[in-house]
């Protein structure tokens, strides 16, 4: 009685902080246990540079995952703000490998080169100067016109949000989860 | 009388009645119609079983359905498509949500992973292990069940253990005898003789009802069938209703018992497990084996593994090298009656039997395909390509290309790197750049 009591308490937390409906945490829920193997955290993620993690929880998983959520256009205005910035910290987060606030040029590097690296035909070279041109290009958005000796030391959270005011990541940065209940009382 | 004596009566009595009704009339292929009644009143049972459940399912308490639609609707646009929009071709930086996208969406559910796990049911089939999540309906539901849980374990199991018993034991000792016999067709009648009765008291010991369709198609000597793979209980489906020889490693245990019984009385093709790596050795020895017109089919099962019987996994193309004429088989199963999947990481032979045991039935449908030989200008791959949608079509099984061996290995690089290749050409075309720098 007692662990079915504390369960479903955890199960109402969850949806207060992700959102999810109670359906779909339990589903997802046994999509951990599958790629966990019955542990209660998904070990051997890949091991990267202070800053990432190498296990995960359950609590974790979900929160990622509402990040991709899309967003109640009925909530007022601020509260969209924040989904829209909270998208973008995760995404930001994903540039930032040292988070350390500021996306470099050596990160932006790595990560061009990570999602170009497969084709043979592009050198390194031309990996960087992809990077450096984009780097150069957000500079131009944040800074505006810089002098000539002056360093643009990378981009920060502001600066990111900058760069994305007025575009819509509403439609490329979300998964559609299906509402369960919907789809049970069909039958 | 005693309590020996009256044992030593029960089991005697036990044993005449199992001779007489099961044992007797399956070495002459006949069937007295108990089985038949037996799935008749399960299937009432279970469709009143479905009614009662539907009816009790009240606005709180849904019923979790979730059987063949996933949580999440995939966005299947390409990755031109998907990139495309506010971008140049330059990379942009929002060009990570595509990939953080599509990456999460894999996460949450792909296509394959689920192809190792049981099928989950649309309605519940009054089987504990089957109900993800065991709601109580009503007490006359709970009674059903609780009958059920007693006749299956209490009834069903003891027979069908005794059946099995007998079933191998017959299998063992009936091979062993005809091996002594010379190379004759004598022996070889009497040892499919053995070999049907063997099956088909083994069927029985599963409570296994098969439909063959089209049995005009069946494999012909010297040819290769070849057919999707469940479990290890296909083959005592397909052996049912015809021989064959079988191809695969050497195993210990009870199955190395009747492989190396099932060889004495007629020709099979058994590799040791370092033979198995030698692929042009696996070749060689069944070329010869085809090539002998008297030898009976090979069987064999291309994906290498045991798939959940929802879709057909890609076909090694090893099988459809070798020549000959290929005899597609297609085998499905009713997972109503009881999940055939063998989900070998959880579960070793023994508890897969005793499942197997404990549920209701086995009902599949063998569908015979006529045969096929490999066209001119077509190579091995896009032979078993043709193949194996051929089966998915007959079968009504989904089709994917990923390979079964997924199911333990982790996907190689080569696949990642090409998604990394179609993207770098977009952006920057075959090596040449494509943007204006300062």
């Amino acid at each position: 009685m007692g662990a079915t009591h504390s369960a479903s308490e955890e199960v109402r937390e969850l949806e207060g902080k992700t959102g999810f409906s109670s359906d779909q945490i339990e589903q997802l829920h046994r999509r951990f246990k599958h790629l966990s193997g019955d542990q209660p955290t998904i070990r051997n993620l890949r091991k990267g540079p202070s800053g990432l993690a190498d296990e995960i929880n359950f609590e974790d998983f979900l929160t990622i995952m509402s990040y991709f959520r899309p967003i109640d256009t009925t909530m007022d205005e601020e509260r969209v703000q924040l989904c829209r910035k909270e998208k973008l910290r995760f995404l930001f987060h994903m540039y930032d490998s040292d988070s350390d606030g500021r996306i470099t040029l050596e990160e932006y590097r790595n990560v061009v080169e990570e999602l170009l690296s497969g084709n043979p035909h592009i050198e390194k070279e031309s990996a960087r100067s992809i990077a450096d041109g984009a780097m150069m290009e957000a500079a131009s958005v944040c800074v505006g016109r810089m002098e000539p000796d002056q360093v643009y030391e990378g981009i920060t959270f502001d600066d990111f949000l900058k760069i994305w005011q007025g575009i819509d990541i509403e439609t490329k940065m979300h998964v559609r989860f299906l509402n369960m209940e919907t789809i049970a009382l069909c039958h | 009388m005693d309590s020996a004596e009256l044992a030593g009566k029960i089991v005697y009595t036990w044993l005449t009645l199992v001779l007489g009704f099961i044992l007797l009339p399956s070495a002459f292929g006949l069937s007295l119609g108990i089985s038949e009644l037996y799935m008749k009143i399960l299937v009432k049972t279970l469709e009143w079983a479905t009614l009662r459940i539907e009816k009790g399912v009240s606005k709180e308490s849904v019923l979790k359905s979730s059987a063949s639609v996933g949580i999440i609707q995939r966005d299947e646009s390409p990755m031109e498509k998907g990139l495309s929009g506010l971008r140049g071709r330059d990379f942009e930086l929002s060009d990570v949500f595509y990939f953080s996208k599509k990456g999460l969406e894999a996460i949450v559910e792909d296509e394959v992973t689920q192809r190792f796990s049981s099928e989950e049911l649309v309605s519940w089939n009054l089987l504990t292990r089957t109900n993800v999540n065991f709601q109580y309906i009503s007490p006359k539901l709970t009674m059903v069940w609780v009958l059920g849980v007693i006749v299956r374990y209490c009834v069903l199991l003891p027979l069908r253990v005794t059946l099995a018993f007998i079933g191998i034991s017959f299998l063992v000792i009936g091979t062993t005898l005809v091996g002594q016999l010379p190379e004759s067709s004598l022996r070889n009648r009497l040892s499919e003789l053995v070999h049907l009765t063997c099956c088909r008291i083994c069927v029985r010991a599963l409570s296994g009802t098969i439909h063959y369709h089209n049995k005009q198609y069946r494999p012909q000597k010297g040819g290769i069938c070849v057919a999707n793979h469940t479990s290890p209980i296909d083959v005592l489906i397909l052996t049912t209703d015809g021989c064959y020889a079988m191809v695969g490693q050497v195993h210990g245990g009870l199955m190395g018992i009747i492989q190396r019984a099932m060889v004495k009385a007629c020709p099979h093709v058994w590799f040791e497990r370092s033979e198995m790596k030698d692929r042009h050795l696996v070749t060689k020895r069944l070329r010869e084996h085809i090539a002998d017109k008297k030898k009976l089919p090979i069987l064999i099962f291309p994906e290498g593994t045991c798939i959940n019987n929802t879709s057909v996994m890609m076909f090694k193309k090893g099988s459809f090298e070798i020549g000959g004429t290929i005899y597609p088989v297609a085998i499905k199963y009713n997972p109503q009656f009881g999940d055939a999947f063998w989900n070998s990481s959880k579960y070793n032979m023994v508890s897969y039997l005793l499942r197997m045991m404990t549920s209701w039935a086995i009902v599949c449908d063998v569908w015979y395909m006529p045969p096929v030989t490999r066209e001119e200008g077509e190579d091995a791959v896009q032979f078993a390509n043709r193949v194996k949608s051929a089966i998915a079509i007959q079968g009504g099984l989904t089709e994917l290309p990923w390979d079964g061996g997924l199911k333990r290995a982790k996907v190689k690089d080569t696949f990642k790197e090409e998604q990394q290749k179609n993207y770098s050409k977009m952006i920057v075309g075959n090596g040449s750049l494509n943007s204006e720098l300062d």
